[in-house]
């Protein structure tokens, strides 16, 4: 399934009210939960911080793809933050963070898991996209953004 | 006329639809007396791909390639176990890299008549077009395609199947 027919609004913020790190996954998880796309709020908070803690998936150009795998979902669910301001994620170039794509993913669907973050790797190298991302006013905006790209 | 469908491959890639796609490919290889393949390509380029961009780390790299390799093996079993019990054989192969060059590989490599595959995913944006691996499978095929659609069909028609 492409990454994007996993989105609606629900799951996108903008702007995040988030400014560190931790409070951005948090928030990420609280979106899905929100959304009704995972039960357990714990077990997949736990499963994404395991991940950051061996290293930040904070990448260069102001993106990060938080991602974990865990029982607590049966199915591949994701969420986007959009802040205008940055965060500071850890990145691998050191500058703020605007754009996080968080995805969770169930241990038995590895195809689909490594297709989707695959997928979002494929869009973060679309500058211009991320550009019109990070200035959407809404998350209604966002995913009209991403659905014409 | 001869027969046009005298090899079968169905592309697994660890989704239902595609078992769906299995199920459609066993019986046409029933009614055309055709040979059957299930390829199920190890994604290995998105794999190096996620490494590059950072957002693997190697040990996730490695991880995930083992696990897709227990999946490619669990679901070729379980389509081999489809075909035999409808009395088909199914010729397995488990391949690595990028599947829709692996598959256009394979097609040339054993004289493939028709590539079946699943029912493309709903396209959310242009882009799908261009990256779903299902979709590049059809545009790279060198031999006819075949996308089978309508699940609730086609797995009466397997299970009708004597």
């Amino acid at each position: 399934m492409p990454f994007i027919n996993l989105l609606t609004e629900q799951v996108i913020r903008v702007p995040l009210a988030s400014n560190n790190k931790a409070a951005v996954l948090r928030e990420l998880v609280q979106l899905l939960k929100d959304a009704g796309k995972i039960d357990d709020f714990e077990a997949t908070l736990k499963a994404v911080r395991e991940r950051e803690d061996k290293q930040s998936t904070g990448l260069e150009k102001g993106i990060a793809v938080p991602h974990g795998k865990t029982a607590a979902v049966t199915s591949l669910v994701a969420a986007i933050g959009i802040s205008k301001a940055g965060i500071d994620f850890i990145a691998m170039d050191g500058k703020p963070t605007h754009l996080f794509f968080l995805l969770i993913a169930p241990p038995n669907l590895p195809g689909p898991h490594v297709a989707a973050l695959a997928e979002i790797a494929q869009l973060s190298r679309s500058h211009d996209l991320c550009a019109r991302l990070i200035n959407a006013n809404d998350a209604k905006e966002a995913l009209k953004i991403l659905r014409k790209e | 006329m001869n027969n046009p469908i005298r090899k079968i491959l169905i592309n697994i890639d660890g989704t239902e639809q595609s078992i769906v796609a299995a199920q459609y490919a066993i019986c046409l290889a029933r009614l055309c007396s055709a040979e059957l393949s299930a390829c199920y390509i190890v994604n290995i380029k998105a794999l190096n791909e996620l490494v590059r961009t950072g957002i693997f780390l190697k040990e996730e790299q490695e991880e995930n390639e083992r696990e897709l390799e227990t999946d490619a093996d669990n679901y070729l079993r379980y389509v081999h176990e489809l075909g035999m019990a409808k009395g088909i054989s199914i010729i397995k192969i488990r391949g690595m890299g990028s599947p829709n060059q692996e598959i256009a590989k394979l097609i040339r490599e054993r004289s493939i008549d028709l590539l079946v595959i699943s029912e493309l995913s709903r396209i959310g944006s242009r882009r799908d077009e261009f990256y779903d691996e299902n979709e590049r499978a059809m545009r790279s095929s060198p031999c006819s395609v075949l996308v089978v659609k309508n699940a609730e069909y086609v797995t009466h028609l397997y299970e009708s199947l004597v």
